[in-house]
């Protein structure tokens, strides 16, 4: 679990802080959480990650843009990268969702995993990837409906 | 695009899901974590939506890799839950933090947690944790299991590794079991052909074990609880229902 956490706040002494939060939480909050839906491991691994990306995201607010500036800012952006046809992430054989990201193409596969296991904005991963921001975002709506619908 | 979620406006099945799939995945801003965070106390739809995608996810997390926590990191917990638990305690303030006292803690705290369903884990959670980690555990894997009903509705146990080769199945809550009954505990690691029994246990009971016949715990290693004659199955393996089921979470 604390590998996990390193791997999105980028930091050991920081990870280590989360965890401590996170049980600390848990402690506090215990009377007023509902019935969860998940099994408990999934739910321990939420509690966890969902703290790590908090303090992200607080940490780095992205100043936003209205989607025609940022449609503006795309198509002034270089469109030149080639085409990202290489996986960063090695995602094969770890669950059920195998089946339907193999649908996907290895740069769509690479948004959403940069966003899952990095824990990157969409800034973020526009900026890895080097594709537009409007890009990258209709990317991430498209393949999570593309994964709904794969599953359904 | 707006970045404001208005906590009353109502969303189609679709953008339910979308909304839940992002926050999961983690790209919203935090103003729109904030909004879901808010949201998801009174909205099911989502609340469901996101176990769903939690779940689909949740095992995509091993592409990140292990690290292992230090031991210091688990003394500042356990420093931090006795100063959270002090003021509703009458124990005294200079009692050791050596294992057996905790446990009595521990014990103490399921007890009172006891029928307060699924809420109560996240108590003992964090309870076992400190069991786990106190200053006597310094560097052999931590291992944390919740046993939920297979349809995770309710958590009945929780199993807490100190090392690979011993560990603790804890009740959470009130358990029946029919007369000429028996649970039976079992364990299974990925790569092992079937369940191995790790005896009958009595419910309501706090229960130790040693796995010293087994190969030693490993990360993801299956635990269930089935419901047998009161012998236990007749057989290698499992032939009643399955009551409680988890995964280990190696910490």
């Amino acid at each position: 679990m604390l590998g996990v956490v390193i791997r999105i706040v980028g930091d050991r002494g920081i990870a280590e802080d989360i965890i401590h939060d996170a049980f600390v939480r848990i402690w506090n909050k215990a009377h007023t959480f509902d019935a969860q839906r998940g099994s408990g491991k999934t739910w321990i691994f939420s509690v966890t990650r969902h703290l790590a990306l908090n303090h992200v995201r607080t940490r780095h607010r992205e100043v936003t843009v209205d989607d025609d500036t940022a449609e503006r800012l795309d198509a002034e952006r270089s469109q030149e990268a080639a085409t990202d046809t290489q996986d960063h992430f090695d995602w094969l054989g770890h669950g059920e969702l195998d089946r339907c990201l193999g649908q996907l193409s290895p740069e769509r596969r690479n948004c959403l995993f940069h966003a899952y296991v990095d824990g990157f904005s969409h800034q973020e991963i526009a900026t890895r990837l080097d594709r537009p921001l409007g890009t990258v975002k209709a990317w991430i709506k498209r393949s999570l409906a593309a994964l709904r619908e794969c599953l359904s | 695009m707006t970045d404001h979620l208005d906590p009353m406006s109502s969303l189609g099945p679709d953008e339910t899901d979308d909304l839940a799939g992002e926050y999961v995945l983690g790209t919203l801003s935090a103003e729109r974590r904030e909004a879901v965070e808010h949201r998801l106390s009174q909205d099911s739809a989502l609340q469901a939506a996101v176990w769903r995608w939690e779940s689909r996810l949740q095992p995509y997390t091993a592409l990140a890799e292990p690290v292992a926590p230090s031991a210091q990191l688990w003394q500042r917990i356990e420093r931090s839950l006795d100063h959270q638990d002090a003021p509703a305690s009458t124990r005294s303030p200079d009692r050791s933090p050596a294992g057996h006292t905790l446990w009595e803690r521990l014990w103490d705290n399921v007890t009172l947690w006891r029928g307060v369903s699924f809420a109560s884990v996240l108590a003992v959670f964090g309870l076992a944790a400190m069991l786990a980690f106190g200053p006597g555990a310094q560097t052999s894997p931590r291992y944390m299991v919740v046993l939920m009903t297979p349809q995770h509705t309710q958590a009945g146990w929780v199993v807490e590794a100190s090392s690979s080769q011993q560990l603790s199945l804890i009740p959470v809550g009130t358990i029946e079991v029919p007369p000429g009954k028996a649970l039976e505990f079992w364990t299974k690691a990925d790569d092992w052909s079937g369940p191995v029994s790790l005896g009958l246990v009595q419910p309501g009971q706090t229960q130790r074990l040693s796995l010293k016949d087994l190969p030693p715990l490993e990360d993801n290693q299956l635990f269930e609880l089935t419901l047998e004659d009161a012998t236990g199955s007749p057989l290698d393996r499992p032939t009643g229902p399955i009551q409680f089921i988890g995964r280990a979470v190696e910490l």
